[in-house]
């Protein structure tokens, strides 16, 4: 018995309208990601205002560096050989 | 375990938008075949279902329900609305009952406007949806499946990915007030599983955004990506597939529809969607008989349901008054509106009803935290922290019987290029 297909409708012509007003989940969508982009910038806010005299030894410079090189990694991309 | 069961290797979770289940599938109880009702089972429409306008006429359901430009503007479905739908401004207080009564007069809040208020009563002929329809007779359709909080998207959605939400009844940011209750794709990464969630593409993107995106960007990919990962035999253990949320150009200059079936979206973008969801798993043999997809939707949009939604097992929070904008404090001790909810797997048997509130004896209620709670007890064992709402959520697997259907006997659909 051949498998049974069930054809589904095409989606009317017409249908695409970007221009309809955005509703409360949309607005809402977008208050969150500006949070969360609020949140990365004062990543890079506390990051960037560090005091560099204050490393003393390798140890802190590398945590420096590693925390500076993750938050730059989740923005422009991981190396490809990882 | 039943050997479906012993088969399953992944759990997909397809989450849609804003219908209820007396809109999407209650005609289906009106279908009749031979002179009998063709789905007895099914807790759908008698047909005599109604709701008073704010003219006093009773307006009863009615099979008109159409794909876009209906619900325009969008019904209300926010937690004092919801409260309107279900209780029709009966005072707060001890004893209050839900009846349902009061979707047309909150939608006249809206419109302005006596008839159109109506149109939060009509429902889809079975035919108008021939993918959610049937996928529901094909697989298991459950009966009582309701969301979490009588309340929005937001707020449900966190149900869905964490069991509870941290006291959240609206659109508001969530923060995860204990950090012991971890997300299901957290729990599962920290146990060497895998897992993901699929947004559209990133026009679209996620609605957990604060909280995951921001902390957990490596368990995120988009649709293309889920059917190549199908493709592949690369699906994560668990994964959470999101519609796409508005009309917007796609990256080479074309029209990208929305998806979700949000209200005024278009229904049969969304039935497109599901079938896209579905043929990538039901159309590659590797993964069709070790895969379980739950179709379920997020709330019922402000949409009329007859089923009042049952209490549930306090989570633990409080909503304030303020909060909630109803005048009383919520504590988590009931659900939402009625949702559809399908589970699809060769391992179910074609018809299956999961009774709901309408079987006292038999009857089960499933809710979103049944989410976390199906993935948490099958992967891993039941070994996490989860809120006492989760705890007691009822689980889903057990549907996976010990027989899988032949490969013809589970349909395909097509006409999807």
């Amino acid at each position: 018995m051949p498998t049974k297909v069930i054809d589904v409708p095409k989606t009317d012509p017409g249908a695409y309208n970007p221009g309809r007003a955005a509703g409360a989940l949309l607005q809402a969508q977008a208050a969150h990601m500006r949070e969360a982009l609020r949140k990365r910038l004062q990543e890079f806010i506390t990051l960037v205002e560090v005091d560099l005299t204050s490393f003393k030894t390798e140890a802190d410079v590398s945590a420096y560096i590693h925390k500076a090189t993750a938050l730059l990694h989740t923005y422009h991309g991981r190396p490809k050989d990882e | 375990m039943s050997q479906g069961q012993q088969q399953l290797k992944h759990l997909v979770v397809l989450m849609m938008e804003n219908r209820s289940f007396d809109h999407m599938l209650g005609g289906l109880s009106l279908e009749m075949e031979n002179g009998k009702k063709k789905y007895p089972a099914i807790c759908g429409l008698t047909g005599e279902e109604w709701n008073p306008d704010t003219k006093g006429n009773r307006i009863k359901i009615q099979a008109g329900a159409k794909f876009q430009s209906q619900l325009d503007p969008d019904p209300d479905h926010h937690f004092p609305g919801v409260d309107l739908q279900l209780y029709n401004e009966a005072p707060q207080g001890p004893g209050r009952t839900a009846n349902m009564m009061g979707f047309v007069k909150d939608y006249f809040s809206q419109t302005k406007d006596v008839g159109r208020s109506h149109n939060i009563m009509y429902y889809f002929r079975p035919a108008d949806l021939p993918v959610l329809t049937t996928l529901a007779t094909e697989y298991a359709l459950f009966n009582g499946w309701f969301s979490a909080i009588p309340g929005p998207t937001i707020c449900n959605r966190a149900f869905a990915h964490y069991g509870t939400s941290f006291g959240q009844v609206g659109m508001d940011i969530f923060y995860i007030l204990d950090r012991t209750i971890l997300s299901i794709y957290e729990r599962l990464l920290h146990a060497g599983k895998t897992a993901k969630i699929y947004y559209y593409d990133q026009a679209s993107s996620t609605m957990e955004i604060v909280n995951l995106l921001n902390n957990q960007p490596q368990i995120f990919g988009t649709f293309d990506q889920f059917v190549g990962d199908c493709q592949k035999n690369a699906l994560p253990d668990y994964c959470f597939i999101e519609p796409c949320y508005s009309d917007h150009p796609g990256p080479d200059g074309g029209e990208v529809l929305a998806s979700d079936q949000h209200p005024d979206h278009n229904v049969r973008e969304g039935e497109r969607f599901i079938a896209r969801v579905y043929n990538a798993i039901r159309t590659n043999p590797d993964l069709w008989p070790n895969t379980a997809l739950l179709i379920v939707y997020d709330e019922h949009g402000g949409i009329f349901d007859h089923v009042p939604p049952p209490a549930c097992a306090p989570d633990g929070y409080v909503a304030s008054a303020e909060t909630t904008e109803t005048g009383a404090p919520f504590v988590f001790d009931r659900l939402g509106v009625r949702v559809p909810a399908i589970l699809v797997s060769p391992w179910i048997p074609r018809g299956t009803v999961v009774p709901g509130a309408e079987d006292p004896v038999n009857g089960r209620i499933f809710e979103h935290a049944s989410i976390p709670a199906t993935a948490t007890e099958f992967f891993l064992n039941g070994d996490a922290k989860r809120t006492p709402r989760e705890e007691k959520a009822s689980t889903f697997l057990h549907l996976l019987t010990d027989t899988m259907r032949a490969d013809d006997d589970c349909v395909v659909f097509g006409n999807l290029d």
